[in-house]
């Protein structure tokens, strides 16, 4: 197991996010491209550590749909869609992420002619349908990694089952392209993607302080090299840094929180991308986030013991990408509210009913239940859309949140 | 002989409540991919969760509004206890609303016995040798529910039963377009199969079968094809067809393209058998050809000489939306005349289809 390095000289920040940020990652994957890289459209939950340690670069739509929802670049693909006959009921990133793959193009810039399709199976049933559809379009080999629904991903037989699987996608990249799998390139890959999970987690566990240092808003920029680039080192030695750099707002008692941090909170559910002001409106009034699944279950090292073991990696990946918290009971989820509610010692909640996202969205009700029973605290729902704008009304969000605040503020009277 | 189809139908709680008083364990199917010839074979009556139009079902599943219709319809009669007879139930995966709605019906202990099916979404050897493990543990669950064992015999002998049901139902879609039983009927012929006992579907099916006759296709009507998920809303639209002068010759109800799709191969071990007849073979979203759908959906249409086709969609099924969407590709390619509707299932949403069904029918004329 590798030993947690650290941070010893202060770093330009800037520059290491400039070097891992959404439009260097385009760059990376045009410059690839040229190179005679193989290039494959990816969806997030797929083993991606594989793909870094056999040089495939990857294009992902969710990410690119996030990305252009962020700003404002979505419309011309949902558009596309629409003309394709998509309802607006299937989910905006399957829409954007069509939308992108139709046109061939990001908010970037034209994106090269990808080589492969992989996709997971567990994170939602529309990957497998996009997928499928872009074997079907466009006629590319394409992989899925498989994981049969399940309520119990901790089964060892499940998990044997997904080792083999990514097994199988080595096989099918060395099949497909001119790629070379190279077990030892593979375990330093796992290295600097533990490093890396290790940090963001340790980031996370920062936020206990209070005033917690981070900003949800942040956080949600700079998580992007945990799924863009997962295995490069640049990718450890950013969230090193950052894990420097948010000790030093701690001992300078900095939050992002406006006039200091009077509320902490929990938000569930995606940013909310074409609004991400939401949060910004949240810490103007004093209330900051200060644990999300979002950032903490979905990201990271997602194994037990929170490490990942560069000596067994197949089945370290195996590990980490069953964990998928959406596939547990009810219950199972709540124990995680249970335990961030009383570490981080929150004052409310913010539940983002996201009509995009089913497998985030059915369950919340009776978490909130849950959650009311055991705690009284407040909770607020927020209703829209993770990347389609359409129907969200910012004034009607602003009123709900100023509502929300002046009961966290009776409540601390 | 209709009205011994639509009975069945209509009538079904009160026939599963006769089965239970006589001592039969029934297991209800959370959609087609649930491999029923296993709960047949523990000796449990299995059962298909059916939608029925009553709005009072949505609102009290309180579930969110943009869910499907069905999920919710669904939710809404578990907690009205209309299924108060079932002893179980099964879930086959075949999107994201009834894979999570299922965890809303654990969390609440809805049912005794709720069971996931984790089916692997491709059918290489390793996906065969797992779903056939997956198989075996809930053959073991079933045990436990009726006490029966399942034996490679007995599930060979439900095998054969349902693939004689399936059988059935092709020998009457292939005669069906040259008779004179219509659309309205023909869905009460496949929906009751979905809840009644596979034995006594077969003999009704046989004696159906032995009086039906060809009859001279002589009708001037608009000859059309339906594609829909709902069956309440395909009778509803099968209804405004025919308002219009157009009449339903061939369909493809979505509950019956996954129940009636394959037959299971009964050579060799009946639990791999199954596992290779339902892996990749039922229709649904992303784990079938969307080519062979579509060519299945243009041949049928040809068959029953159909010159256009309504694909209807249940608000908030993306799964469905999604399929169409790729379908369409290949419908607008091959020129194949059809119409898309969306809409939920009240008599309001429908009512508003009116039109667009009517323009659709008289461009055909």
């Amino acid at each position: 197991m590798a030993e947690a390095e650290k941070p010893e000289e202060k770093v330009d920040l800037k520059s290491m996010m400039k070097k891992l940020s959404a439009g260097a990652s385009y760059r990376r994957v045009i410059a690839a491209h040229e190179a005679g890289h193989p290039i494959c459209v990816a969806s997030a939950g797929i083993p991606s550590e594989i793909m870094f340690a056999m040089d495939v670069y990857p294009i992902y739509p969710e990410s690119l749909a996030a990305i252009s929802s962020g700003i404002r670049k979505a419309d011309e693909f949902f558009d596309e869609a629409r003309a394709r006959d998509l309802t607006n009921s299937v989910c905006s990133y399957t829409r954007c992420g069509l939308g992108i793959s139709w046109t061939n193009k990001c908010a970037f810039g034209p994106l090269p002619d990808p080589d492969l399709f992989i996709t997971d199976v567990s994170i939602c049933c529309l990957h497998v349908t996009w997928w499928a559809y872009l074997e079907d379009h466009f006629k590319k080999p394409t992989f899925f990694v498989d994981q049969p629904a399940t309520d119990r991903p901790d089964d060892p037989a499940y998990i044997d089952y997904y080792e083999n699987q990514i097994r199988e996608m080595v096989k099918f990249i060395e099949d497909n392209t001119h790629s070379v799998f190279d077990l030892e390139r593979l375990k330093q890959t796992v290295r600097n993607s533990d490093l890396t999970g290790l940090y963001w987690k340790k980031i996370m566990e920062l936020r206990k302080h209070k005033p917690s240092p981070a900003s949800f808003r942040h956080l949600a920029g700079q998580i992007l090299p945990l799924v863009t680039a997962l295995g490069d080192k640049d990718a450890a030695d950013f969230y090193i840094a950052f894990y420097g750099h948010y000790q030093d707002l701690i001992k300078q008692r900095v939050t992002p929180a406006a006039g200091g941090e009077k509320y902490r909170l929990i938000w569930n559910g995606i940013p909310i991308w074409h609004h991400l002001q939401v949060i910004d409106y949240f810490e103007k009034k004093g209330a900051n986030f200060v644990w999300e699944p979002y950032t903490s279950l979905s990201w990271g090292n997602k194994t037990p013991s929170g490490r990942l073991d560069p000596e067994d990696p197949f089945r370290t990946l195996a590990v980490k990408y069953t964990n998928v918290f959406t596939n547990r009971p009810i219950e199972a989820r709540f124990k995680y509210f249970e335990e961030a509610i009383d570490e981080y010692d929150v004052d409310g909640m913010v539940m983002f009913s996201n009509r995009s996202c089913r497998p985030q969205s059915i369950g919340q009700d009776e978490t909130v239940e849950m959650v009311r029973e055991k705690y009284d605290l407040p909770i607020l729902i927020l209703e829209g859309d993770q990347a389609d704008a359409e129907g969200f009304s910012w004034e009607d969000a602003k009123n709900k949140i100023d509502g929300f605040v002046e009961v966290l503020e009776a409540r601390k009277r | 002989m209709i009205s011994e189809f639509k009975e069945r139908i209509e009538k079904r709680h009160e026939r599963s409540r006769e089965l239970k008083k006589e001592g039969k364990k029934i297991v209800a199917c959370f959609y087609g991919l649930v491999p029923k010839e296993l709960i047949h074979a523990a000796g449990i009556v299995p059962i298909q969760l059916i939608e029925e139009r009553n709005p009072q079902y949505e609102e009290k599943s309180e579930l969110l509004p943009y869910l499907c219709g069905m999920g919710k319809n669904l939710t809404g009669q578990i907690y009205g206890k209309v299924f108060d007879y079932v002893d179980g139930v099964m879930v086959g995966t075949v999107c994201d609303t009834n894979r999570h709605v299922y965890d809303i019906w654990a969390h609440r202990k809805l049912f005794p016995h709720l069971l996931l099916v984790r089916t692997p979404s491709t059918a290489s050897d390793a996906a065969v040798n797992y779903y056939t493990d997956e198989l075996k543990r809930l053959a073991g669950e079933l045990e436990k529910i009726s006490g029966k064992k399942i034996t490679e015999n007995s599930l060979r002998e439900s095998i054969a039963l349902y693939n004689e049901n399936k059988d059935l139902f092709c020998q009457f879609y292939d005669i069906r377009p040259k008779t004179d039983i219509s659309a309205e009927d023909t869905v009460y012929i496949f929906s009751s199969g979905l809840v009644t006992p596979v034995e006594e579907h077969n003999d009704m099916m046989r004696r159906f079968l032995s009086i039906l006759s060809a009859t001279s296709e002589a009708n001037n009507e608009v000859k059309l094809m339906l594609c829909a998920v709902n069956l309440n809303m395909a009778i509803d639209v099968i209804r405004m067809t025919e308002r219009y002068g157009a009449s339903v010759v061939t369909d493809d109800l979505i509950h019956n393209a996954r129940y009636g799709s394959n037959k299971i191969d009964m050579e060799g071990d009946p639990f791999e058998a199954l596992a290779r007849g339902y892996l990749r073979k039922v229709p649904a979203p992303g784990i079938y050809s969307f080519e062979e759908r579509a060519t299945y959906i243009r041949d049928r249409m040809a068959k029953a000489k159909a010159k256009g086709m309504i694909y209807l969609i249940q608000l908030y099924c993306d799964a469905y939306a999604i399929e169409y969407a790729i379908l369409k590709e290949r419908f607008d390619k091959w020129k194949l005349t059809h119409l898309k509707l969306e809409a939920e299932d009240t008599p309001s949403s429908i009512e508003q289809l009116n039109v667009r069904i009517q323009s659709f029918v008289e461009s055909l004329s």
